[in-house]
């Protein structure tokens, strides 16, 4: 099915530097995830100091950053500096080394999904890392490693407002990783591949033609249904609202982060954007065609992120305008709802491929 | 408290003559105390719950308003005010001498669930003390406290010397119990939901609350005893601003005004009470829109649009109250007699920006329905939450959005009116929902209430005969009320009845100045609606009762 896919980004490093040893090959693939690990933070760097804050005041009807530098855009080194320089408090009676361990757990495990997404292409470079055969089940595994860190936090800080936090979290999670899997699984059947390269590949064909706009066949087109539910799972997946719960500041005064300050926090933050990012690339992947779009293949890499810049968007969105739901009702949409759902929409998927097929 | 109310609707609003109701009360009455408000009765100290009960039952005295105790060279006393939710109009003073030597004083907890907090403070300040009352400890000065700051042998020089080994720990003695399974929790005093400096102490089982306690004074000022300290004229006015400071200052300012005016018989001019209206109504609805702004804030989390969008409606009406009176918060804008200037000139530029703004309200108005009551995951978070009964928000004194969206009809500006309000078209707005959603829901409907309020006064003062605007009566330089004159006056203020008990003693300043405020009241009825709900629905219930802590603990 697709288009065969192109070289993966470390092979492409090798071939072109003709680094054909094993050291050589290490050290392309170091080179590559470093360019795509900083792709990522460079964007949570523009997202948490300055574009949550634009996109947040254009919602309220504010103006927000615009005295340092050109759209207020300096802000960003000038937030860095000061988040960094600040007093690091640890306060009495936490668990280390896990208060130590859970704020780099979060970030990373969230960087570590990005090892499988096919981002596309920019030029001549294949923006993907790995294509195990496993993808799909891997980037589900890298994201669900976030729920420990925020229990380890939770339970860690010797606060009961973050063992609050760390209590929803797992809740909160449970009820909706097991909705988000059965979900993605439906398209896994329609694609008959884990393969990420495969699963996008299947989303290339053209599914109808409408006044000669040929509209392809991404799984969101084809399964609405599908896309919906996975989308409200992934919002709680990432825990925004109306799933932000975990934090909730006017309940539990965000919770797992209640006692982390300075670099920790900003580490807390960063996972929690990269986690946004994470999410939206899934859903890219999974339902809008990864990197596709019209124009040559070459340009797919910007696709990928509008894509991705569109769900954050979306997020920030739900956070300006949707009530937070309370954790009673939250378990009970998960459990006795998208569960449900989610399993009628597997078994339906099932049926209708094997019928068709 | 199994005491149904064996009288029916009518009863309430039959009017008892003040000697029907001291044969009602037979033996009980020792003596007569008249105030300017309402005929006072004198009792033994040890027949509280009997009076109370009998004017309860029988007479439809059905709404303590507050409890104002005060010291005399000769005694102690406390003065249950009691009215009637059909008819405040209809009010009478249950007044009990406590000895001087052994203050103490029958409590009428037993009868008026709302007397708790009350008795609690009149014990704190004064020191009289309340047999038979659940939980007499001080409310609102720390517990540590030496002395009673209003009781005439109060010693402002001694130091308030409490180690900090002396305050123990409340965690210690009665909240770690290795039996239980339950999780004591603090929320606040600094907790982003609380409002201001509120502490909460929570009894959590699991995530559901097993018990909560207010437990305020944070912001305690003394707020009382500065008024007995200001002459009548000029200086308490300044005062009332700082109460419900959430823009309410109008309001508040005219609990005193009311108050002090018919305490010195003095007539305002229809003019300034056509302003004074105006102004308040403002205020009003700058409050609620407050009100609405954080409580989406509550149920929403910290970006909502909607906190955002109120605040610039609030602002907007601000600007209104900063033309009018000059400033934008702590107006200071009543005099005893009228107000301290006319309408900003030029007068129709005025009147079009009021116009202006209420003109859009209604579209405003349209929006947070959009935004928040249709919305179904705000209606999941509040429809049935926060449950407050008729019955138990009239045995706390509730009043005000919080009674009337428990479907208690009353409002002091129909029931007992002042001002110009019975000359105007509006309507009292009750909600049955007795929920969340119902408190919200009465507070946007009155906005628009309001605005109907200031439209009819800003025709009328735009068609006021040049000549007759006349904005402050002939009032004395000094005021001196006439000895042991007490009176008992309360406004609709944002957050309900705001009342004033002033006591006279010949001179120029009060002997005895008590506000009854009435989010310390509506406060009272917090574990009524949290116990065995969510800790979101206590923040929600919180957020819905729409406190003020510079009124709660003045």
């Amino acid at each position: 099915m697709g288009t065969a896919p192109a070289q993966l980004f470390p092979e492409f490093i090798v071939d072109t530097l003709g680094l054909d040893s094993v050291i050589g090959e290490v050290a392309a693939s170091l080179v590559a995830a470093f360019v795509v690990g900083n792709i990522i933070l460079a964007f949570t760097g523009v997202a948490g100091p300055w574009a949550k804050r634009k996109i947040t005041a254009a919602f309220t009807d504010r103006i927000a950053v615009d005295r340092i530098g050109p759209f207020g855009l300096l802000i960003i080194p000038a937030a860095a500096v000061q988040l960094l320089a600040k007093e690091l408090i640890i306060p009495e009676g936490v668990d280390r080394p896990s208060w130590d361990i859970a704020p780099i757990l979060l970030p990373s495990s969230a960087l570590l999904g990005f090892s499988v997404i096919p981002m596309g292409q920019l030029g001549p470079i294949n923006l993907h890392l790995a294509d195990p055969e496993v993808g799909f089940a891997l980037v589900f595994a890298f994201a669900s490693i976030a729920s420990v860190s925020l229990v380890m936090a939770g339970y860690a800080s010797n606060n009961k407002y973050s063992l609050l936090g760390g209590l929803r979290a797992v809740a909160q999670n449970l009820a909706y990783e097991i909705p988000l899997i059965v979900t993605a699984m439906s398209v896994v059947i329609f694609s008959g591949t884990l393969q990420m390269s495969g699963v996008v590949g299947a989303q290339t064909e053209t599914l109808v033609t409408i006044g000669g706009i040929a509209i392809p066949s991404w799984y969101a087109f084809v399964n609405p249904f599908a896309f919906v539910l996975f989308l409200t799972a992934n919002m709680a997946e990432i825990g925004r609202n109306p799933f932000d719960i975990p934090e909730a500041p006017t309940e539990i005064v965000a919770g797992y982060q209640t006692e982390y300050s300075s670099a920790y926090f900003v580490l807390f933050y960063l996972g929690e954007f990269v986690h946004i990012f994470l999410g939206g690339a899934i859903l890219a992947v999974t339902f809008l065609g990864g990197a596709s779009g019209p124009g040559p293949e070459s340009i797919g890499f910007i696709w990928f992120v509008v894509k991705i810049w569109g769900f954050f968007l979306f997020t920030q969105w739900a956070r300006a305008a949707l009530p937070r739901v309370r954790i009673d009702q939250l378990i009970e949409i998960g459990w006795k709802g998208m569960l449900v759902l989610s399993f009628a929409n597997l078994v339906l998927t099932a049926v209708i491929v094997g019928v068709i097929a | 408290m199994s005491l149904e109310r064996p009288d029916t609707v009518d009863d309430g609003a039959v009017e008892q003559t003040p000697d029907e109701l001291e044969a009602l009360l037979g033996d009980l009455v020792v003596d007569r105390d008249d105030h300017l408000n309402a005929p006072g009765f004198v009792i033994r100290p040890d027949t509280v719950q009997e009076t109370l009960r009998t004017l309860k039952q029988q007479a439809g005295y059905d709404h303590l308003s507050v409890v104002s105790a005060q010291e005399y060279e000769n005694r102690y006393e406390s003065i249950y005010h009691l009215k009637k939710y059909d008819d405040p109009t209809q009010e009478v003073s249950v007044v009990v001498p406590a000895d001087k030597d052994d203050p103490v004083s029958e409590s009428g907890e037993p009868v008026f669930r709302t007397a708790d907090w009350h008795e609690r403070e009149a014990y704190d300040l004064i020191g009289i003390e309340y047999d038979d009352h659940p939980d007499l400890r001080r409310i609102l000065l720390p517990e540590t406290w030496q002395g009673h700051p209003l009781s005439m042998d109060y010693d402002k020089d001694r130091p308030q010397i409490a180690t900090l080994p002396e305050h123990a720990n409340p965690l210690e003695d009665h909240h770690k119990d290795a039996e239980s399974d339950t999780m004591f929790l603090n929320i606040g005093p600094h907790h982003p939901a609380t409002h201001g400096v509120l502490h909460l102490k929570t009894v959590l089982d699991g995530e559901q609350v097993a018990d909560v306690e207010p437990d305020i004074g944070y912001l305690h000022r003394s707020e009382e005893q500065m008024a007995q300290s200001g002459t009548y004229r000029h200086q308490i006015m300044p005062y009332p601003d700082r109460w419900d400071y959430i823009s309410a200052g109008l309001l508040n300012e005219w609990a005193y005004a009311r108050a002090a005016e018919d305490l010195a018989d003095i007539e305002v001019p229809e003019y300034a009470q056509v302003i004074r209206t105006m102004g308040a109504e403002m205020c009003r609805i700058a409050a609620h829109m407050l009100a609405l702004a954080t409580f989406a804030l509550d149920i929403n989390g910290d970006f909502t649009a909607t906190f955002m969008y109120a605040i610039n409606d609030r602002e907007r009406v601000q600007n209104l109250l900063e033309d009018l009176t000059g400033q934008r918060l702590m107006f200071n804008y009543f005099r005893l007699g009228g107000v301290v200037w006319d309408l900003p000139e030029p007068r129709e530029e005025f009147f079009s920006k009021t116009r202006d703004f209420l003109d859009q309200l209604p579209e405003s108005v349209e929006e947070y329905h959009n935004l928040i009551t249709s919305n179904e995951v705000f209606q999941m978070r509040t429809i049935d939450t926060g449950i407050l009964p008729p019955e138990v928000a009239k045995n706390y004194g509730a009043t005000g959005p919080v009674a009337r969206g428990s479907g208690v009809d009353y409002d002091l500006r129909r029931d007992d009116p002042y001002g110009y309000y019975d000359e105007l078209d509006w309507d009292v707005v009750t909600e049955d929902g007795c929920d969340n959603f119902s408190r919200l829901l009465v507070r946007m409907r009155e906005v628009e209430e309001s605005a109907k309020i200031i439209e009819q006064c800003v025709d009328l003062l735009e068609d006021w005969p040049e000549d007759e605007r006349n904005i402050q009566a002939n009032v004395p330089r000094t005021l001196r009320p006439d000895d042991d004159t007490e009176i008992y006056r309360a406004v609709e203020g944002a957050k309900g009845e705001l009342g004033i008990y002033i006591r006279a003693d010949g001179t120029d300043k009060p002997a005895r100045f008590k506000i009854r405020s009435p989010c310390f009241s509506n406060l009272q009825t917090l574990p009524e609606m949290a116990n065995g709900e969510y800790i979101p629905d206590v923040i929600a219930a919180l957020g819905s009762l729409d406190v003020v802590l510079g009124e709660v603990d003045r």
